[in-house]
């Protein structure tokens, strides 16, 4: 199959990479360009596990296929971290929100998304905005008390 | 080890854990993501049938595919028998254990079973290979249920069963006191059958291995597994290699395990290392969403009958237990796990005459081994809804019925080891504050359409294996040359916080700080011996193990710093990595920093070694549900969910809480919504996230985890196993809830919106 010239910005950072019209986003990242913080728990959408942000949007990379991201500004969870850790991860390391980290890319994704155009969001919309994210370890329970921690944070920071 | 000690430098505190940071930024390297140079990827070609001989294979084609490398099948690989589960490697001596896989045969025994894999250069290219791997089956009869396996007519799933039809291993007979004396003498008896369904653990990483295999023959595996020392033992068998040339480790990180990969990870392992054999390159076997659910060890389905005799006045007098659980196309735990059912489910009451008969029976359905609870909440869910049923015969208040028959420190029991402590009172009575248990009965409004109820149910657990399984634990705690502490043990660290607990136990018992011990996890090359993280166990077993090496580090420090102070060593202790005189009022003090370099200086070093046999000690958990049901559609809503578990002493309560709230939201599910059910040609039909209906954000109800110290004699610390404990009574707890809400006891779980329905609507017509 003829490879075609995916470019985009990633992480902030122009990228070029050959691809083909059949490879999904996540096997991109994955593969190609060696970001395995994105992860694949099902490759059909369900899981939520290769979250990332498109277009200020948090999308299955597993769903989107790779040449969908042309021209288009992509931040999976290795761009989240900037000097220090975002007050997402903060939170979800301070309120023990981590235990296996298998879904924790994608719900970091899921959350960051959210607070990103909701700074103030409800315990409802947190919900939602993580609904689609699988996790077997946590109840959930310790990951909303951290989204909502890191929403207060921000509004703190203004 | 310190028991009797309240002010603790780091134990009991909920210190971030060590593995946060990398698993918040995507660094965490799990077997998934590993890569090594000339790596190939391997498919897996499944029996598309129940049953079948398969007469006739060719692979030619296959093989002849440009980027295959590997073809393998039952024509070359090894005809070793083995058991992908460690139970093969830790039965206890006067059992044996079932030995009845081969890594390919020529038999496949249920929809999924492996017929041969491929490893090429790509995944689409082993994908492509599977098609043309030409097949010849004969289809042979099959059987689903295990009650129906069991009869003359079923087919034969293995041969050499000697306890009956289909039966694996040995049937689990417990007894104590004279069950039918007890019935006569009781004033009330009620006896009920259960469904219980196959439920899956759906860890979020799949099962997957990364094999190496050198010109020199050793074989390295990278893995998901739970267990990477008895895994070592079983890739040893399998493949008639030394322990000493395999070296299996995590990559460091495992994404879950629920039971699911205690042993290989279902046949990822031994796939990757036969086609790594093959193609003499590294073969990284990843199984996908569909594989995972239909091709890897589910919970055990099946049947379980309680029948409970009790005096006038509520004491409980004679229980009679059966259990026949659905043990799929190959052993796995299919042993074992009956056996924990019965042990638990005779433990949780003081009841003088007891019994259980218990078995599982091969079926043509996906192998059933351990999952979270390993045979305890099908036992749970039987008993408890019976102890309910008697509540309500007797009209004696379910909270106070089981207070006055609850386990207590000292009563006879079936298990053989003590019972040395128990906070199940105060679980109880912190659950019914928490759910508001005053309100029930007065939370409805005649007419209602949507009702409401409020229930209880409650279990124990094991905090360890031992004496059910070989059990034993090694570690090392190793004084580096600046004073900072290497800790080793061959556990892993499957999500549950080993990692970060294991060194708290390790800085305590020692009297150095937190952030100057590390820990090396999860690998057979850098750690001795250890059966691995299953049975609750990890923190209550390999701890005793940590804190056993400390002590032996610390007393040898403690020595070599009484020639340095010329004080003597039984005067000294160590606080914040500095030695001090503990007794008088010599104020001498050295840095452990300036010991173990003045140490080095002089030609040694401190090596801790901790050998342990661990002990046991049941846990207990009263969990307590508020549900709503919809009269009209049949859906329960819970609404809300409360756990209150003694733990013995919470070393890392965030990481306790953390264990039980995500125990509970599995127990939510297999009160709810997870199955894996068959049609009729034996194909599973929930096979997808999106088909098989887990818990999601959405789905979860209020949630609250108690925590209760009854600080055990047996363990470090006083802590008590917690993994496995946090679904044992849910499901009950939540029938039991939904019962007081609309007076339809249900036998068989899950609770889906369609068999709700149904028995709402079968309740109006009677």
């Amino acid at each position: 199959m003829s490879l075609k010239m995916l470019k985009f910005t990633l992480n902030g950072e122009p990228m070029e990479v050959p691809v083909s019209p059949s490879d999904m986003l996540v096997d991109v990242l994955r593969d190609k360009l060696e970001l395995t913080g994105t992860k694949k728990g099902c490759g059909e959408g369900e899981c939520g596990a290769c979250t990332v942000i498109m277009n200020g949007k948090a999308v299955a990379s597993c769903l989107v296929p790779a040449l969908k991201a042309m021209g288009a500004e992509v931040e999976t969870v290795e761009g989240v971290a900037k000097e220090k850790a975002h007050p997402v991860q903060e939170a979800f390391m301070d309120l023990g929100a981590v235990q296996c980290g298998f879904c924790i890319p994608g719900m970091i994704m899921s959350s960051k998304a959210l607070l990103d155009e909701n700074p103030k969001p409800s315990k409802e919309e947190i919900r939602e905005a993580i609904s689609g994210n699988i996790c077997r370890c946590t109840g959930y329970v310790k990951i909303e008390k951290a989204v909502e921690a890191a929403a207060q944070k921000l509004q703190e920071r203004g | 080890m310190s028991a009797d000690k309240i002010d603790f430098d780091i134990v009991g505190k909920s210190v971030r854990r060590r593995d946060a940071f990398e698993k918040v930024t995507g660094e965490a390297v799990f077997s998934t993501d590993v890569k090594l140079p000339g790596m190939l990827y391997a498919k897996v070609l499944r029996s598309p049938y129940p049953h079948a001989k398969i007469k006739k294979i060719d692979i030619s084609k296959a093989e002849q595919l440009p980027g295959v490398k590997a073809v393998a099948y039952y024509g070359n690989t090894p005809r070793i028998k083995f058991n992908t589960s460690a139970t093969m490697t830790f039965t206890v001596p006067h059992l044996e254990p079932v030995l009845d896989q081969y890594v390919f045969d020529d038999i496949v025994r249920y929809v999924g079973d492996e017929v041969a894999a491929v490893a090429a250069v790509s995944e689409e290219i082993a994908q492509q290979a599977l098609k043309l791997i030409e097949v010849e089956y004969e289809e042979l009869p099959a059987v689903y249920d295990p009650l129906e396996a069991m009869k003359e007519e079923a087919p034969h799933i293995h041969t050499g069963c000697k306890e009956g039809k289909n039966i694996p291993g040995d049937i689990v007979k417990i007894d104590m006191g004279d069950v039918e004396q007890g019935f006569a003498e009781s004033d009330l008896v009620i006896e009920e059958m259960f469904k219980v369904p196959v439920q899956k653990q759906v860890q979020m990483e799949t099962q997957a291995a990364v094999a190496q295999v050198s010109r020199e023959g050793d074989i390295t595996v990278w893995s998901t597994t739970q267990t990477p020392h008895p895994t070592r033992m079983i890739l040893s068998r399998a493949f008639g290699v030394p322990h000493s040339k395999i070296r299996v480790l995590n990559p460091p990180y495992v994404g879950g395990g629920f039971g699911v990969r205690i042993g290989c990870s279902a046949k990822a392992e031994p796939i990757a290392v036969a086609l790594a054999m093959l193609a003499k390159r590294p073969v990284k076997v990843v199984y996908t969403r569909e594989e995972d659910f239909i091709a890897s060890d589910t919970r055990h389905g099946g049947y379980v009958w309680a029948k409970l005799g009790v005096k006038k006045d509520g004491t409980f007098h004679a229980l009679d237990l059966k259990g026949v659980l659905n043990a799929g196309a190959y052993c796995s735990f299919s042993c074992e796990t009956p056996g924990v059912l019965g042990a638990m489910t005779l433990s949780v009451y003081r009841i003088p005459h007891q019994k259980y008969f218990g078995h599982s029976v091969y079926t043509n359905t996906t192998p059933a081994g351990a999952m979270r609870g390993f045979g305890n909440p099908q036992g749970i869910f039987a008993l408890e809804s019976v102890v309910d049923m008697v509540a309500e015969k007797l009209n004696i208040d379910p909270l106070e019925l089981r207070l006055k028959n609850i386990m207590q420190v000292g009563d006879p029991w079936c298990l053989p080891y003590p019972c040395g402590a128990t906070g199940m009172a105060e679980c109880i009575e912190k659950g019914a504050k928490s759910i508001g248990w005053d309100r029930r009965g007065k939370l409805n409004k005649p007419g209602a359409t949507k009702v409401r109820g409020i229930g209880v149910a409650i279990g124990s657990h094991v905090s360890n294996s031992w004496p059910f399984c070989v059990d034993y634990d090694n570690a090392y705690v190793t004084i580096q040359q600046d004073g900072s502490v290497q800790v080793a043990c061959g556990v892993p660290d499957i999500g549950t916080g080993t990692t970060t607990t294991l060194p708290q136990l390790a800085a305590e018992e020692l009297g150095v700080r937190f952030d100057m011990v590390n820990m090396t996890f999860g690998d057979t090359a850098s750690t001795p011996f250890d059966i691995g993280s299953h049975a609750s166990r990890t923190l209550y077993a390999a701890g005793t193990a940590v804190v056993a090496a400390a002590k032996d580090a610390k007393q040898q420090v403690l020595e070599y710093a009484a020639d340095l102070l010329d004080v003597s060593a039984e005067k000294l202790d160590m606080k914040d990595s500095e030695v001090f005189v503990a007794q008088g009022s010599d104020e001498k003090r050295i840095s452990l920093k300036e010991i173990a370099y003045h140490a080095h200086l002089r030609n040694k070093q401190f090596i801790g070694v901790g050998r342990i046999v661990p002990p046991n000690s049941p846990t207990w958990e009263a969990h307590f549900a508020e549900v709503e049901v919809d009269l009209q559609t049949g859906q329960v809503k819970v609404i809300k969910l409360v756990g209150a578990h003694d733990v013995g002493k919470a070393i890392n309560p965030a990481i306790c809480e953390g264990q039980i709230e995500g125990g509970l939201a599995m127990g939510l599910g297999y009160a709810l919504s997870e199955e894996i059910r068959y049609n009729d040609k034996g194909k599973q039909q929930n096979k997808s996230i999106s088909t098989y209906f887990l818990p999601t954000a959405e789905d979860m109800p209020e949630v609250e985890a108690i925590l209760v110290e009854s600080n055990d004699p047996s363990g470090p610390f006083g802590a008590k196993g917690v993994g496995e404990t946090g679904l044992v009574p849910t499901a009950p707890a939540i029938a039991n809830a939904v019962y007081n809400a609309t007076g339809i006891r249900f036998t068989e779980i899950p609770l889906t919106e369609e068999r709700v329905f149904f028995a709402l609507r079968n309740n109006k017509k009677s």
